[in-house]
């Protein structure tokens, strides 16, 4: 047993290297951990309905070992960001436009407002049918979810810019161009942000569901297939690499982004 | 030689869109403005000075009147007609120096050239060692110094301040109005500049332009005499024609302010 007087020494040195916020984080996984392998014991036949924790780690060692793992992963991560990226590459300019065109924008908008409540899941069957279980069936659906959410929230980005900013670049000459560059797209940015974030999330739904449907490999397609043959180890592990490699992309990539830009400016508070 | 700025006859409405009423901010004002002169504008709260500023700045278009620049009608905002706003209008999202720069990054000058100007700008204004700040890590006075030097930097015909100093702290107004002074015998910039403040436009205005209440008439014009150089704050609580204009000034406005009042 750990004596209290080495219990409290770890936490010291625990607290030195990582805040205090990161050990109380490690207190609510380990408190999960503690919880998931009682009650994985607790239950009959807990292989198929709740593997422990060691369980599920021995699976993943199993599958990283035959090369499974790291190839489902890379072909997820793969659609996700290609579907992405020109998701928010079409959504943030459209966006745009619509929030500096007051006629444009009631032109488009009760359309956007019709297919944003189309889920990516209720056209998967239509874009099945005209493309087939392809790749390309996923590419379109996560285009097609992460472009709503980014669309949107450009859109009233652009409207919450103080008149004040486009006034003076007005009367410091600038032209319609000059303005959308120096002053709508960094003035939409801490939008661009809370945007890009919801589209991405989306599109990760998008893309595990879109592989279940469409039969592709990949971490969706695991989950899904493992189920079937009663690898619940599988189907955990699959749930738990998605909602990882999301905290990873949003730590890595979209919570940097937000330090140098709108936090920098003062923007967005932390 | 003829005016620098002219308005003639104008006259302002506001529509109303929801009670179909319309507003009356300005009322046949008349005026003129010289090649190098600062004048000072001042009237009751409402009587329509930010509506001939937004004019002359070319943000808001008129019907009624001609307003124009070295005779050119006014007909939208342009690079020759530079405005500081009351509210903190440099860009968040750019440093203190690449504010200051901008109108210059706008007309295409070359990165050398403008950062050379930028750096004589930073110093007219006191913000060296404040080049790469944002804006929120500046005090009020700071961020109103950086709004002066970016549109002088820009090197406008006319130079437009609406209030630009009413929220800062009453002393760094009081240093903000004496380097503005300086700034205007180092540029000879012509200055249209509005306030509500009485003290203040005495202080700076080489012409006191008084407005009534709303609907903002010209009501009085009001000389002030004082060479740019005796314009110390140390020294005006015994300059007989500081005095003598700001009473003036005093009196015409209260008079406006007391018919708001009984209205
Ligand atoms: N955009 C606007 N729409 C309608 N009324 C306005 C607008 N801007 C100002 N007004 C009205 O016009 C009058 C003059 O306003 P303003 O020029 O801002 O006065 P000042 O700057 O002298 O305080 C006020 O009664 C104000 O309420
Ligand atoms: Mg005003």
């Amino acid at each position: 047993m750990l004596s209290r007087n080495n219990l409290n020494r770890f936490l010291a040195f625990w607290r030195h290297f990582s805040g205090a916020g990161a050990i109380n984080l490690a207190f609510v996984i380990f408190g999960i951990l503690l919880v998931w392998t009682l009650i994985s014991h607790a239950i009959e036949n807990p292989a198929r309905y709740l593997p422990s924790p060691i369980a599920v780690a021995l699976s993943s060692f199993d599958m990283v070992y035959k090369g499974l793992l790291p190839s489902y992963f890379g072909d997820t991560i793969g659609r996700l960001v290609v579907g992405s990226i020109f998701g928010l590459a079409l959504g943030i300019p459209f966006g745009l436009i619509l929030g500096i065109n007051r006629t444009v924008a009631d032109m488009f908008y009760p359309i956007m407002n019709f297919f944003q409540s189309i889920s990516g899941i209720a056209i998967f069957p239509i874009i099945v049918v005209w493309f087939g279980n392809s790749d390309k069936t996923i590419f379109i659906v996560i285009l097609y979810t992460s472009f709503f959410p980014i669309a949107f929230t450009v859109l009233s980005g652009v409207r919450e810019i103080p008149m004040k900013y486009i006034h003076a670049a007005r009367t410091l000459g600038a032209n319609k161009f000059q303005i959308m560059r120096d002053v709508l797209l960094p003035g939409s940015l801490p939008h661009i942000a809370t945007g890009s974030r919801l589209s991405i999330g989306f599109a990760w739904r998008a893309v595990i569901a879109g592989e279940m449907l469409a039969g592709r490999e990949g971490l969706g397609w695991m989950i899904f297939t493992a189920q079937d043959v009663d690898r619940t180890s599988e189907v955990i592990l699959g749930m738990l690499l998605i909602g990882l490699s999301w905290i990873i992309l949003d730590h890595y990539l979209l919570r940097p982004f937000e330090a140098d830009t709108i936090e920098r400016w003062g923007l967005v508070q932390r | 030689m003829p005016a620098k700025l002219v308005v003639q006859n104008l006259t302002h409405h506001y529509p109303d869109e929801y009670t179909g009423e319309s507003v009356h901010a300005l009322e046949k004002i008349n005026l003129t403005v010289e090649e190098g002169e600062l004048v000072t504008v001042v009237g009751p709260s409402g009587c329509g000075k930010s509506t001939l500023l937004n004019i002359l700045a070319g943000l808001l278009p008129y019907r009624d009147g001609l307003v124009s620049v070295d005779g050119v009608k006014i007909e939208g905002p342009g690079s020759d007609r530079g405005v500081v706003f009351q509210e903190h209008a440099i860009l968040p999202w750019r440093s203190v120096a690449k504010n200051i720069g901008h109108g210059l990054e706008l007309k295409g000058m070359p990165v050398q050239e403008r950062e050379t100007r930028v750096t004589d700008f930073i110093k007219l204004v006191g913000l060296q060692g404040f080049e790469d700040k944002y804006p929120h890590e500046l005090s009020g006075g700071m961020k109103q110094r950086c709004a002066v030097a970016r549109t002088l930097c820009a090197d406008p015909v006319v130079m437009l301040m609406d209030e630009p100093f009413a929220a800062v702290d009453a002393q760094t107004r009081i240093t903000l109005q004496e380097e503005l002074n300086r700034i205007a015998i180092a540029t000879k910039k012509t200055i249209i500049f509005i306030t509500h403040a009485v003290d203040e436009a005495a202080f700076l205005g080489d012409r006191c332009f008084v407005f009534s209440a709303r609907p903002g008439r010209l009501k009085a014009i009001v000389d002030i005499n004082i060479a740019r150089e005796k314009r110390i704050w140390s020294a005006m609580n015994v300059n007989k024609e500081f005095l003598r204009s700001r009473d003036e000034i005093l009196r015409l406005v209260r008079e406006e302010v007391n018919i708001a009042v009984e209205e």
